[in-house]
């Protein structure tokens, strides 16, 4: 759906990104994690065709994008961080308005206008824009996104300035599509993209440093650590005798790492002391640990 | 052509909803009723003043108005108008910059030509519609009051002046294409307005400024024939369209 070969972007002596290269497939729910300023929006911006870049080439659904025209955002939806509209406007005008200027053909807009406008949770809503919470503009945002059918929803930090519940609200809007349109979503908050991506690359140094689906990296990054958990405090510390190596981390929990410790050494002894284990699992790595891990090398 | 229309209606809803088109319209009308409304209350205001002005030695003898009296105040306001008009436009593309409300028009796919050109067509036909009000109403008192015809060249020298307001209503759309902010713009289009009018101090090129367009009193008393400003007419004709023109690349190229 969106192909991305060495995109390189300088502002004066900074170089924002270096050669970015990113495949978006058709149908998934992309998650773009980089720290603020890492250059998502910039990249963002290029895609749209709305800020020059120094070099490389990007396509979209097989056409390439070019600086100043907009032939390729007819594929396109667009939510920004913050989505600014005309205060003037109420909600079912903007998107009267927006098919207008998208050309869109649509035999019942004011249907397709209502259905958007329900699904964002604004179908009771009569009011001029000027009075919309962040919130609501947010999803008003979402809606016109989505108001021509795109074959690709670009969303940047959607959810950054949002309380909890409006970030929830907006990620199940997003969930709500997946299948249906492919979603490049950036975004510096990991539980995001945990809940919701199919796909994700991580942006550092203006590369891409990682790019897979979240349990594939999780896999390739598997941590070889255990957490464990007895009944009683008594049981932890006959463990810990045993197994000097093992973390205590409370009364009755600790890890070891499969490195020095052996797991079936630790079964084996738990079950010839009669010590009962409510917990023996293995930890999963974050996305933020991850991240974390693959920005310091 | 949707695109164009929707974007154009858009325009025209903002323009009546934030109370611009009234607040253009009203003062160019007010502007219309002065100026009839000042040349009848001359003799009064003179006749009223009389005692004070003899004390400062000076002899108020009978005073004549007339439609010319009106047409005088006429070119006196026309300014007035036009710096409101300039001043209430001067953000119509800069709010957008500001408020981000551009991103998301442009990431519809319209084409930029289509956003240049429908913010032009709509301050055209506002600046146009708010002048030519401003000298219907006065040309209707002044016909009731005395009579048109002693003003010379009356119809050249009014379209002369609408021309140089349709000059700076390009010079808005220009400078909006290659500035970021509303103050930006107005220094534009108030240099490029005082370039005009320096050209016109200088003997050999005075005829060929667009500044020369605003002096409607010479018309009107003879004092210049239409024809003499015909070289001022063409120059700011072409640069109307060049201005436009030039408007739509610079526009393209812009990083929104």
């Amino acid at each position: 759906m969106l192909v991305i070969k060495g995109l390189k972007k300088s502002f004066g002596d900074k170089d924002v990104l270096r050669g970015l290269d990113l495949t978006v497939p058709a149908g998934s729910i992309f998650g773009f994690i980089g720290k603020n300023g890492a250059g998502k929006t910039t990249t963002m911006k290029a895609i749209l065709g709305l800020m020059k870049a120094d070099g490389g080439s990007i396509t979209v659904n097989g056409e390439d994008v070019v600086y100043g025209q907009t032939l390729t955002n007819k594929y396109i939806g667009y939510l920004p961080d913050v989505p600014e509209f005309y205060g003037f406007m109420t909600a079912r005008e903007y998107l009267a308005f927006s098919a207008g200027i998208s050309e869109m053909n649509c035999d019942n807009l004011s249907a397709r206008i209502e259905e958007l406008l329900t699904l964002v949770g604004l179908g009771e809503e009569k009011h001029r824009i000027k009075g919309y919470s962040r919130g609501m503009k947010q999803r008003l945002g979402i809606a016109q996104a989505l108001l021509s059918e795109p074959l690709l929803l670009i969303c940047d930090e959607p959810t950054s300035a949002l309380d909890p519940v409006g970030r929830k609200e907006i990620l199940d809007i997003l969930l709500s599509l997946k299948g249906k349109t492919t979603v490049l979503f950036s975004t510096h908050i990991l539980a995001d993209v945990e809940r919701i991506c199919t796909d994700v690359a991580f942006l550092d140094g203006g590369v891409i440093t990682l790019q897979g689906s979240p349990a594939e990296i999780k896999k390739k990054y598997r941590s070889d650590e255990y957490c464990i958990e007895t009944e009683c405090a008594s049981h932890m510390e006959l463990i810990a005798k045993q197994f000097p190596n093992v973390k205590i981390s409370g009364e009755t929990e600790a890890t070891f790492s499969l490195a020095d410790t052996e797991l079936f050494a630790v079964m084996e002894f738990a079950a010839s002391n009669r010590i009962p284990l409510p917990k023996l699992q293995r930890l999963e790595p974050s996305l933020e640990s991850l991240f974390l891990e693959v920005k310091e090398k | 052509m949707r695109s164009f229309i929707s974007f154009t209606k858009k325009e025209w809803l903002f323009h009546m909803r934030s109370g611009k088109i009234t607040v253009i319209l009203l003062i160019f009308l007010l502007l219309g009723i002065m100026n009839p409304a000042i040349a009848k209350l001359t003799p009064w205001m003179l006749e009223a003043m009389s005692e004070s002005l003899s004390e400062a030695g000076m002899t108020v003898s009978e005073v004549t108005v007339d439609a010319m009296t009106s047409w005088v105040q006429f070119f006196k306001n026309a300014p007035m108008g036009l710096i409101v008009f300039v001043l209430i436009e001067a953000s119509i593309f800069t709010d957008e910059y500001r408020m981000g409300t551009m991103v998301m028009i442009l990431t519809k796919g319209i084409k930029r030509y289509k956003v240049i050109l429908a913010k032009a067509s709509v301050m055209t036909v506002l600046w146009s519609g708010a002048y030519w009000l401003s000298f219907a109403v006065t040309y209707g008192y002044n016909s009731y009051f005395w009579d048109n015809s002693v003003a010379q060249s009356l119809i050249p020298s009014v379209v002369y002046w609408w021309l140089f307001g349709m000059l700076c209503t390009v010079l808005i759309l220009f400078f909006s294409a290659i500035m970021k902010g509303t103050t930006s713009v107005l220094l534009g289009v108030g240099a490029s307005v005082l370039f005009f009018y320096i050209l016109t101090l200088f003997a050999k090129v005075k005829k060929f400024s667009p500044a020369l367009l605003m002096d409607g009193n010479s018309l009107i008393y003879g004092a210049e024939d239409a024809e003499a400003y015909v070289p001022a007419v063409m120059v700011t004709s072409v640069l109307v369209l060049a201005l436009t023109a030039a408007s739509i690349p610079l526009f393209n190229k812009r990083q929104v």
